[in-house]
């Protein structure tokens, strides 16, 4: 028997001969919670998984061919496809070779994949002559229609791929010098504030961004519009742009770096959260946070965390044995880039290609609505891209709701469901997750010293002290809350959060290990940062003081 | 030769390494050819063994190891086994005889040297090196202080990594008999390593020399970035001085030594006049051509001696070399067991 995946065979789950396969599926929390629904898991979750399998056999992979995954109850299971014992000697040979080229000049590879992905971007729209978001309602059927399927199988692919070759070689590279660290220096790098020290400073497009906004805040002061910020209702600000002459100046400026950068939405991939440059209300709140800011926190923390970089570089490499120091250096080198990219890629491949096809999916959410073919827009999360194509031309003569309504009913009482940790023989979990680096650096644990009598013990950490009062967020929209001085704790944040760096002393997340997001970024913000606490989120409360300690890894609440 | 508890580093060769340790040996090696070291002499292994078996040591070790049925297993009681035992080898009081040995000698070094009392070091010799496996110690003054530290040198082959490494290897726990080097504290203006070999390439044709102000410990244990000059072997002429930070640097103290930062001027100036790098350097093509593999060697310059006097070897060994693999395949290979 196989059981039900919203229609999508791909991931419909045997029960008698998968666990057999592949010894244990586990259950993706992180990705899988809240349930996602089949649209997004038949399109962008698919081109995971495909990007996955490709790094994996494009280098190689001594272990794996990448990943499986089965959705039971509407909880994404992963396992990995682990090699034989002969398939491993064959190819670590050709791994070896292939993974080389990365090693030696990492942006050698990545600079041309990056240009090359937004040029795709800029074509895809550009050649169909979209100047504004609202230009997609102008498209015809078949016009919408070839761009969905341009961005289904060309795009999609080329993002997955070259996101997935280099996130696995990120990981390698990461995870090797992780574990030189401690074989040179005794200590678990991810803790170790040195570790932090010497791949700080490198500006990602993550900062770009945040830059941009930044201007914005200081051209709105410039042109006298503080007033029009005085407002907690962000759609409200626009509309008193609209009242004077500087107001239109400057949104018209605001629009244009919409159009250029604000291809991000929430849930990057799941097209169901609206993106910047659909709903520029969005990135208003983010402004006003860095209204206050005469220059930008990034620039100030810059030129001393570069100077701190070298001179740690300089005192570590010391320590390293001679014969070794050559080997540890080229490894340093491709370590830092390999963190930089952790930020850099976030831009150009999962921001991108999400809003790409949010502004698709919901014009054509909008069509079939109108049509009559479902009732409302947001049903289209709950159908198949086969099922588009088959009512996009013959337009409003295609009824939808029978695909709609037994997805959408299984996916609410999904919501209601507590996912089963794994499916098979707990046992082999370390075998499956130590034979791919995604799936191993994904789920790094706590580091717990009990003789620091710590409250929370992070999985990695950014260096340096801090106290102050604890404010728990667990929403990106809810980032506006944030009082100066904070210490921010959240589940765990994407790139679209760093706009509150500026504001916040210190953070605390329950995931993230040492190449997750909140620990790159509030390195290179200087700001202390414990992740990857599991319960931060549960044991702290809003307005409690706590201290981070960002150089021994660990979190104490000061008043319980 | 053999029985004798001590030596003077002059009667010994590179043969006497399972008399008296490695290390030993190979000083009165370079002593034998003729080459510059501090005045001193060796405790030998059957010294080690004479201590443990007649204050009782070896006994009580055994007993209290017997303690663990199946064996010191996790981190904790290695630990905890090193410290018990450690602390039952430097309660012993020196047998009379030992003692009296010991501190004639010691009486002689003093005499030799000039001086009561003479400062002096006392370093671990296995028999088969262990570089950096037992404890060293530096600036070691008068007769009670010297017995205590050579204790504490023997008591060290209980530290927990040893202890953990003989477990490992199935060798006994209750003894590793090794031989102690007394040598007089060379009054270091600089010191540091010499490779004569490049360690990173095995490239014979250039050797590489670190030095920091002070006592050779700051270099040997990475403590700072020391000057690096990179020297043609043939010529004996630097190729490359990279002047290094140097920040600070290790003197002894009234007992034992300190690190102490160093003063602007010293941290911006190289620690070897070039006539003095060149003598280093004549010293290791010396000792390679004794030993006839590239030499991994401590040096100082004696603050106390005119030139060339002042250039002292402290010690040899055969230098390890990585095998010659550039650095992108090393990272590519460790890259295959890592998952």
């Amino acid at each position: 028997m196989l059981a039900p995946a919203y229609d999508l065979s791909f991931y419909e789950f045997d029960e008698e001969n998968d666990p057999k396969n592949y010894d244990v599926l586990l259950c993706d929390l992180v990705h899988g919670k809240p349930p996602m629904k089949p649209l997004y898991i038949g399109l962008g979750w698919y081109w995971y998984y495909h990007g996955i399998r490709f790094g994996a056999e494009t280098f190689h992979l001594p272990t794996s061919h990448g990943w499986d995954s089965r959705f039971i109850n509407g909880y994404p299971y992963i396992t990995a496809i682990r090699t034989t014992e002969e398939e491993r000697k064959a190819r670590e040979p050709i791994f070896k070779e292939k993974i080389k080229p990365f090693i030696e000049d990492f942006d050698g590879v990545w600079d041309p994949y990056k240009q090359d992905l937004i040029n795709s971007y800029k074509d895809a729209r550009e050649s169909r002559g979209l100047k504004e978001w609202e230009d997609i309602e102008k498209l015809s059927n078949i016009e919408l229609l070839s761009f969905f399927l341009d961005f289904a199988y060309v795009l999609n692919r080329k993002e997955a791929e070259i996101h997935f070759v280099m996130l696995m070689v990120s990981y390698y590279i990461g995870s090797l010098f992780q574990q030189m660290w401690k074989s040179i220096f005794g200590v678990e790098a991810a803790i170790d504030p040195k570790f932090s020290k010497v791949t700080a400073g490198f500006e990602s497009m993550a900062v770009k961004v945040v830059r941009d906004l930044w201007f914005l805040a200081r051209r709105a002061v410039e042109l006298g519009l503080n007033e029009a910020f005085n407002t907690e209702d962000n759609e409200q600000v626009l509309q008193n742009m609209e009242t004077s002459d500087a107001g239109l100046q400057w949104l018209k400026e605001y629009k244009e770096f919409l159009f250029e950068h604000g291809w991000r939405c929430e849930r990057m991939h799941a097209y169901d959260t609206p993106a910047w440059v659909e709903k520029p209300a969005l990135a208003i709140g983010n402004i006003r946070m860095l209204m206050a800011d005469e220059v930008f926190a990034f620039d100030v923390a810059k030129s001393k965390v570069i100077a701190e970089r070298e001179r740690t570089i300089d005192e570590i490499l010391y320590k390293v044995p001679v014969g070794q120091r050559e080997t540890f250096k080229l490894l340093l080198k491709a370590a830092q880039k390999a963190s930089y990219w952790s930020e850099d890629h976030t831009y150009y491949c999962d921001f991108y290609i999400g809003a790409m096809g949010r502004w698709i999916v919901t014009e054509f959410g909008r069509r079939f609505a109108e049509a009559g073919c479902i009732d409302k827009p947001e049903d289209i999360h709950f159908l198949r891209p086969d099922e588009i194509r088959k009512a996009a031309i013959p337009m409003g003569k295609i009824n939808l709701r029978p695909y709609v309504e037994p997805r959408k009913k299984a996916w609410q009482e999904n919501l209601t469901i507590d996912p089963k940790p794994f499916y098979g023989d707990i046992n082999y979990a370390q075998a499956v997750l130590r034979s791919d680096p995604t799936l191993f650096v994904s789920t790094q644990v706590p580091i717990v010293r009990g003789e620091l009598k710590a409250d929370l013990y992070g999985a990695a950490a950014a260096p340096g002290l801090v106290e102050g009062v604890a404010r728990v967020i667990m929403t990106q929209d809810k980032l506006t809350e944030l009082k100066p001085g904070e210490i921010l704790v959240a589940p765990g944040i994407s790139a679209a959060w760093t706009v509150s760096f500026s504001v916040i002393s210190g953070l605390i997340t329950d995931g993230g290990g040492a190449l997750s997001h909140p620990v790159i970024m509030a390195r290179e913000y200087g700001l202390p940062c414990i992740a990857g606490c599991v319960e931060a989120t549960t044991k702290i409360k809003t307005g409690q003081r706590v201290k981070v300690d960002g150089d021994k890894g660990v979190v104490y609440i000061l008043d319980k | 030769m053999g029985e004798k508890i001590l030596y003077w580093m002059e009667e010994l060769g590179e043969e006497h390494g399972d008399i008296v340790g490695r290390k030993c040996a190979n000083i009165g090696a370079i002593s034998k050819i003729g080459l510059p070291i501090p005045p001193g002499f060796a405790l030998s292994v059957d010294a080690y063994r004479e201590f443990m078996i007649k204050t009782n040591a070896l006994e009580e070790i055994k007993k209290y190891l017997q303690k663990f049925e199946d064996g010191l297993k996790t981190i904790e009681q290695f630990n905890n086994a090193s410290k018990e035992i450690r602390q039952i080898v430097e309660a012993k009081e020196m047998p009379e005889k030992m003692k009296k040995e010991i501190l004639e000698n010691y009486k002689d070094l003093s005499l030799r040297c000039g001086a009561p009392d003479v400062p002096v070091s006392t370093r671990s010799a296995g028999p088969k090196s262990h570089p950096g496996q037992y404890e060293t110690y530096l600036n070691v003054k008068g007769e009670s202080e010297l017995l205590e530290k050579i204790k504490k040198v023997w008591a060290s082959s209980f530290n927990s990594r040893s202890l953990a490494m003989r477990a490992q290897k199935g060798l006994l726990l209750e003894s590793d008999p090794i031989g102690v080097a007394v040598l007089k504290m060379v009054n270091a203006r600089c010191a540091g390593v010499m490779f004569t070999a490049d360690p990173n390439t095995g490239d014979t044709s250039t050797m590489i020399i670190e030095a920091n102000w002070g006592l050779g410990e700051s270099v040997v244990g990475g403590e700072v970035m020391p000057d690096i000059y990179i020297v043609d072997k043939e010529s004996e002429k630097p190729i490359k001085k990279t002047l290094g930070k140097k920040n600070k640097f290790i003197k002894a103290s009234e007992k034992g030594v300190v690190a102490d930062d160093t003063p602007e001027e010293k941290s911006l100036a190289f620690c070897l006049s070039d006539i003095e790098l060149k003598e280093v350097v004549k010293l290791g093509k010396a000792l390679e051509d004794n030993f006839n593999v590239p030499q991994d060697v401590e040096w100082a310059v004696d603050d106390d001696l005119p030139f060339p006097e002042n250039i002292i070897l402290l010690q040899t060994r055969a230098e390890i070399i990585v095998v010659k693999k550039n650095p992108v395949d090393q990272i590519a290979d460790y890259m295959m067991n890592l998952f």
